[in-house]
């Protein structure tokens, strides 16, 4: 379809659509927009050809790519500085163990059970190596644990999780030339040059209708996400950890995010996530059912088997049984720019990256409906355990730790 | 479970969402609280989407918190005004899960909620909020429709 204008009138009416969709069924947006994205290439595609919806395009994939840019930017600037200066031992080794059991699990199962390519498997292990950090994020809330140690300690590993996917998709499938090093370096002067220049920088020229703040932060991301691609890397790398570097300063200013977040949600992620469904294959899906069943069961068990006595190593005896079950969950955005990543890049087929997408989907909603169909309320089965494993006074220590 | 005496309900819960439904809950809370003098506390939920997901999480809160902040301050002024001890609250998470936990942790006698239809779907991911409440609350629930 060569109209621009009908072409983007279509991909806003269908971003519409998800989110009317997601209003009305109180799900994630991103959840919404990936499905309406893959029915509506079924459909647009039987009806009129399968180019008709443009996801090739270019303007297209310029306006996806940047919402994963910035999206993975927000994310990384959520977090709290403060975690990793106490609790980052127990927050390196958990994180690490959350992304290295699933990363080399997976991996494995892809390789030696559905015999994909080395690289797919790599590529398998990394998509479904992510943990998400919203969904653990939701439970500490819910009980008050995001102000305690605890929380925070797992708060920090799931960030140390996706910090490894991120680290591992930038760098497992870069060529490893002269450019991979330059990006490295050119990355590390500008990661530590960036938080004291940033806030001196939007001190004096800030705060205007200009909104200088916006253009400074998306030069940041695309001049290292050029970097990262001329590397032959992934942008989402330096896009996460300029957010990281930056939650001290950018992720506190809560005027700025909340401009950055109705840029993202309101144009780019929309984008993002419907042409992510839009390359998913209903059947390639229906055709080979066991690959999911495969991938998921991997993705779950490896998560239990190494991060069980990890948390139980730093004494997390009371409330391990909660939190290394959120691990489990998948992060959408980190799980499905992963598997597009690789079919960029043509590191997997078509056929695997819907597999890759269904089992992100499922390892995302899954937890959660178990969660809330069996768990809830989740405060009683935590003070249960809590009883359970000291007696009934270990109540009131929990009863204590609930601020919210 | 609360210190109800003599059949007296002096501490009551009413979970508010900003609907119809919850603004009559809140009516019947509050004349209740009047007539019995009792202390009421009026609790709003800021429920994240299923399943949570990065950077919209916290715009969720964030958003919901800066809602509920105005609704319950008018309805906090409200009650002074009519002389009703009132206390209000926002949690996070989901709604019925919220509400049984701040029964149980400020010993409340009454919970009060307002029902109302939600899809088919959004039941089975969420589940009603109403049926939580009355399947799991510590305490007598007024459902009011």
């Amino acid at each position: 379809m060569e109209n621009v204008w009908v072409l983007a009138a279509i991909w806003v009416g269908l971003a519409l659509i998800a989110t009317l969709l997601a209003i009305w069924l109180k799900i994630s947006t991103a959840l919404t927009e990936i499905v309406v994205g893959t029915v509506a290439q079924l459909v647009i595609g039987a009806l009129a050809g399968s180019a008709s919806l443009g996801a090739k395009s270019e303007w297209i994939s310029f306006l996806a790519g940047t919402g994963a840019i910035v999206l993975t930017f927000l994310a990384g600037a959520e977090l709290d500085p403060a975690i990793f200066r106490t609790k980052w031992k127990e927050a390196g080794v958990v994180g690490l163990v959350g992304f290295f059991a699933p990363f080399l699990g997976c991996g494995a199962l892809a390789h030696y059970v559905l015999h994909w390519s080395t690289r797919a498997s790599l590529l398998a292990g990394v998509a479904l190596s992510t943990t998400s950090v919203a969904v653990v994020y939701a439970v500490m809330l819910e009980l008050g644990f995001n102000t305690t140690d605890f929380g925070k300690g797992i708060l920090a590993a799931c960030f140390v999780n996706d910090l490894g996917t991120v680290i591992a998709l930038g760098l497992i499938f870069a060529p490893f030339t002269m450019r991979t090093l330059i990006f490295v370096v050119v990355g590390v002067v500008v990661f530590a040059v960036l938080p004291f220049l940033t806030p001196r920088f939007f001190k004096k020229y800030g705060g205007r209708v200009s909104e200088l703040e916006a253009k400074y932060l998306l030069l940041a991301l695309f001049a290292m996400g050029g970097l990262a691609a001329w590397a032959g890397s992934e942008a989402v790398l330096p896009a996460y950890i300029i957010g990281m570097v930056l939650a001290g300063t950018v992720g506190k200013d809560h005027v700025l995010v909340r401009r950055l977040r109705t840029l993202t949600f309101g144009l780019l992620t929309p984008f993002y996530f419907i042409r992510a469904g839009s390359f998913v294959s209903v059947p390639a899906l229906i055709a080979a059912p066991l690959v999911f069943v495969a991938l998921f069961g991997a993705k779950s068990l490896t998560k239990i088997v190494g991060l069980f006595p990890t948390v139980k190593a730093f004494k997390y005896q009371a409330q391990e049984g909660i939190y290394y079950t959120l691990m489990m969950s998948t992060g959408l955005t980190f799980g499905t720019i992963s598997a597009l990543f690789g079919l960029n890049h043509n590191i997997i087929s078509g056929a695997q990256y819907s597999h890759l997408v269904a089992t992100v989907i499922a390892s995302a909603v899954i937890p959660t409906m178990i969660a809330n169909e069996f768990f809830l309320p989740k405060h009683l089965l935590y003070l249960q355990r809590v009883e359970a494993d000291f007696g009934k006074t270990g109540a009131t220590s929990a009863e204590a730790a609930e601020g919210d | 479970m609360g210190n109800r005496q003599n059949g007296r309900f002096h501490n009551i819960l009413v979970g508010y969402d900003g609907s119809q439904e919850a603004e009559k809950a809140v009516e019947v809370g509050l004349a209740m609280a009047s007539t019995l003098d009792s202390k009421i506390k009026v609790l709003a939920v800021a429920q994240p989407s299923e399943p949570p997901t990065a950077v919209e999480l916290q715009a969720v809160v964030d958003d919901a918190r800066e809602h509920y902040d105005n609704a319950l301050r008018r309805i906090a002024n409200s009650a002074r005004e009519n002389g009703i001890r009132i206390e209000t609250a926002i949690a996070v998470g989901h709604p019925a899960e919220q509400i049984i936990r701040q029964a149980e942790q400020g010993h409340v006698d009454l919970i009060i909620v307002g029902r109302r239809g939600i899809s088919t779907f959004a039941k089975i991911i969420i589940g009603s909020v109403s049926e939580r409440v009355l399947r799991y609350a510590p305490c007598p629930v007024l459902v009011t429709r």
